[in-house]
């Protein structure tokens, strides 16, 4: 008998469809807590746009996981030389497990994201914690395995919860390279299609239009294709789709740049962690599945807004700064005529503000840009298969991203800024092993 | 060891490696580094697992990636049939030379490694760096088991090829013994 298909209207995809063995998952408690999760934690305090849930992402993951899953696995897109390294590919009962596979590990990929997706998982969640290890912790308990074991076919939680993750964070877990290649689908550096669909997504709720980029060119071109001077497969594009690899990777830099590297945001992320060490029981969250299940961010609204109107409560301050909108203030930002004098010059500048205006007052942040530089296979028009960065001189210049900022108390900035100013080159000259 | 120690053991690496003529990728930096922090036991403190062409360290990954940020290396187009080699800039160098101490403490691990491996392909490096991995995994093994299981690991690596492997590593193994 068939099965019913269901449809949910979506921003960004028009029509999300999915079957009823998998509406189980889609209406389960790990997935339906994905509601009250924000995409892009407090962004919405600078875009007020950015109130979108981690629940809409996963349904974008997921439909075009299986897009991409349909476009690699089409029997025409694969060379006799793949099909020999990956037999999966030629067995049809193995591509129908495995895009299923694919399908539910890119729904749960983030069923373990803290409150507000917040990144400093390494203070908030006990040692060797993150919220990968939740996510894997979610898909292989007792109540997920019940609706893995019950689908057509049946499916080994084991391998939901590899390709949720990939290798990077299921580092016990060995990977064969058809299962390489399918968790590249989702998590990949370049192209992963979380990141298709967080940068389509974000861009659409924040207005910020840099995050579009010819996504449909772009899966349709996708190959599984080995890298020049390799013996690996791994996933490539056509050269036909060069173009939107680069209008992705450059949608990429400039939504980093204006939306997640956002001074603000940046501080009230900051904040947030610091009102969540004092509001948590022992200044953590909790790895217990059921409590994590329990815990959203409206939870942590309602704590931050009676902590903000309550001096007596933990995290007054930080809640207040949040509440009433008064954020510590840039003092600094990395700048590469500073770069040029020491590599170091922003956590110099840093450690003179917090002996000069004490702890408590100033708050430092960096980020650099993680994973490798943009050089994926291309196969060309005239069948050979050759790296990006020697076919696109676009791929060669962008930027790599990075941000660090010192913040300081809002009440001492002006003091805060004169006196860099007056110090400034002694900080960032300071004579030692670390000056350039 | 502090970041901007490992970074000017990085940078040094890199320019040996270029010195025997590599082509100098990532990959490239990711396997000798491996033969360096694994076998010849230079503290870098990266963590390894096996991924992409064998051992892999998302760690190292990301500090190269620091390091094209903090104007350390760049990338260039040296070998135009094949991806980027990671060049040292002259901000590079003088970090290494403003760290020379450490840099000439390891300096016989650096050279051993470049001399031995620094001149292979990325195919020839997965292979000796998984047959390694597969070494230090299971210890004292004959080489069939440790063939069948590169094999079993990385099915576009044959026996055969990975037997190869094996009885590379080992020569590689002994000439290190025979150096400390």
């Amino acid at each position: 008998m068939a099965k019913n298909i269901h449809e949910i209207r979506d921003p960004i995809h028009v029509f999300i469809k999915l079957d009823s063995d998998e509406r189980r998952v889609l209406d389960s408690r790990p997935f339906q807590r994905l509601r009250y999760i924000h995409q892009l934690g407090l962004s919405y305090l600078v875009y007020p746009g950015a109130t979108h849930k981690r629940f809409e992402h996963s349904l974008g993951v997921m439909e075009l996981a299986s897009r991409v899953f349909d476009v690699i696995a089409n029997k025409d897109a694969i060379t006799d030389e793949i099909r020999k390294m990956i037999p999966e590919v030629s067995s049809d009962n193995k591509l129908v497990y495995w895009r299923r596979v694919l399908r539910m590990s890119a729904l749960c990929h983030d069923i373990g994201h803290l409150p507000f997706s917040h990144s400093a998982e390494n203070e908030l969640l006990p040692q060797g914690w993150d919220h990968e290890q939740l996510t894997m912790a979610i898909i292989l308990s007792d109540e997920m395995r019940d609706i893995w074991s019950s689908m057509t076919p049946p499916l080994r939680p084991e391998d939901v919860a590899k390709l949720a993750v990939g290798k990077k964070k299921a580092t016990d877990k060995e990977f064969s390279d058809w299962e390489a290649i399918l968790s590249e689908i989702i998590v990949g550096d370049s192209f992963g299609v979380d990141r298709m669909d967080y940068l389509l997504r974000d861009s659409y709720h924040t207005g910020v239009t840099y995050g579009k980029f010819d996504h449909y060119r772009l899966i349709d071109t996708l190959r599984i294709l080995i890298s020049p001077g390799s013996t690996e497969p791994t996933l490539g594009v056509e050269e036909g789709g060069l173009q939107s690899s680069e209008a992705l990777l450059f949608a990429r830099y400039f939504i980093y740049s204006q939306v997640y590297y956002h001074p603000i945001r940046r501080i009230y992320d900051i904040h947030l962690k610091d009102f969540l060490k004092d509001w948590l029981c022992k200044g953590k969250f909790s790895t217990k599945i059921d409590a994590h299940l329990q815990i959203t961010d409206n939870d942590v609204i309602v704590a931050l807004l009676d902590a903000a109107n309550d001096l007596k409560k933990p995290g007054h301050d930080a809640a207040r700064r949040i509440v009433r909108r008064e954020h510590f203030k840039v003092l600094y930002k990395r700048n590469p005529e500073d770069m040029a004098q020491n590599v170091e010059a922003g956590l110099l500048v840093y450690e003179a503000a917090k002996r000069r205006f004490g702890i408590e007052n100033v708050r430092y942040d960096k980020y650099p840009e993680k994973g490798s530089a943009y050089d994926f296979p291309v196969k060309t028009r005239d069948g050979r298969t050759v790296s990006s960065f020697v076919m696109s001189e676009i791929l060669q210049k962008v930027p790599v991203l990075v941000i660090e900022y010192v913040f300081v108390n809002p009440d001492m900035l002006k003091d805060a800024q004169q006196w860099l100013d007056d110090n400034r080159v002694n900080i960032i000259e300071q004579k030692g092993d670390n000056a350039l | 060891m502090k970041r901007l120690e490992k970074v000017a053991l990085i940078s040094a690496l890199i320019e040996k490696l270029y010195g025997k003529g590599s082509w100098c990728g990532e990959t490239h930096i990711q396997k000798t580094m491996y033969f360096l922090q694994e076998l010849l036991k230079v503290p870098m403190e990266f963590n390894f697992i096996l991924y992409k062409h064998g051992p892999f360290s998302f760690d190292l990954r990301d500090e190269l990636t620091a390091m094209r940020a903090d104007g350390i290396v760049e990338l260039r187009t040296k070998f135009p049939e094949y991806g980027p080699s990671l060049v040292i800039t002259e901000r590079g160098k003088r970090l290494r030379e403003l760290y020379r101490d450490i840099v000439s403490q390891y300096n016989n691990q650096l050279s051993f490694i470049v001399e031995n491996i620094g001149d292979k392909g990325v195919v020839d490096l997965e292979r000796l760096a998984t047959a390694l991995y597969v070494t230090l995994e299971q210890l004292s093994v004959d080489n069939k088991t440790r063939a069948k299981r590169i094999n079993f690991l990385k099915p576009h690596i044959s026996e055969i090829e990975a037997k190869f492997a094996v009885e590379s590593l080992d020569s590689i193994i002994q000439r290190a013994n025979l150096s400390n």
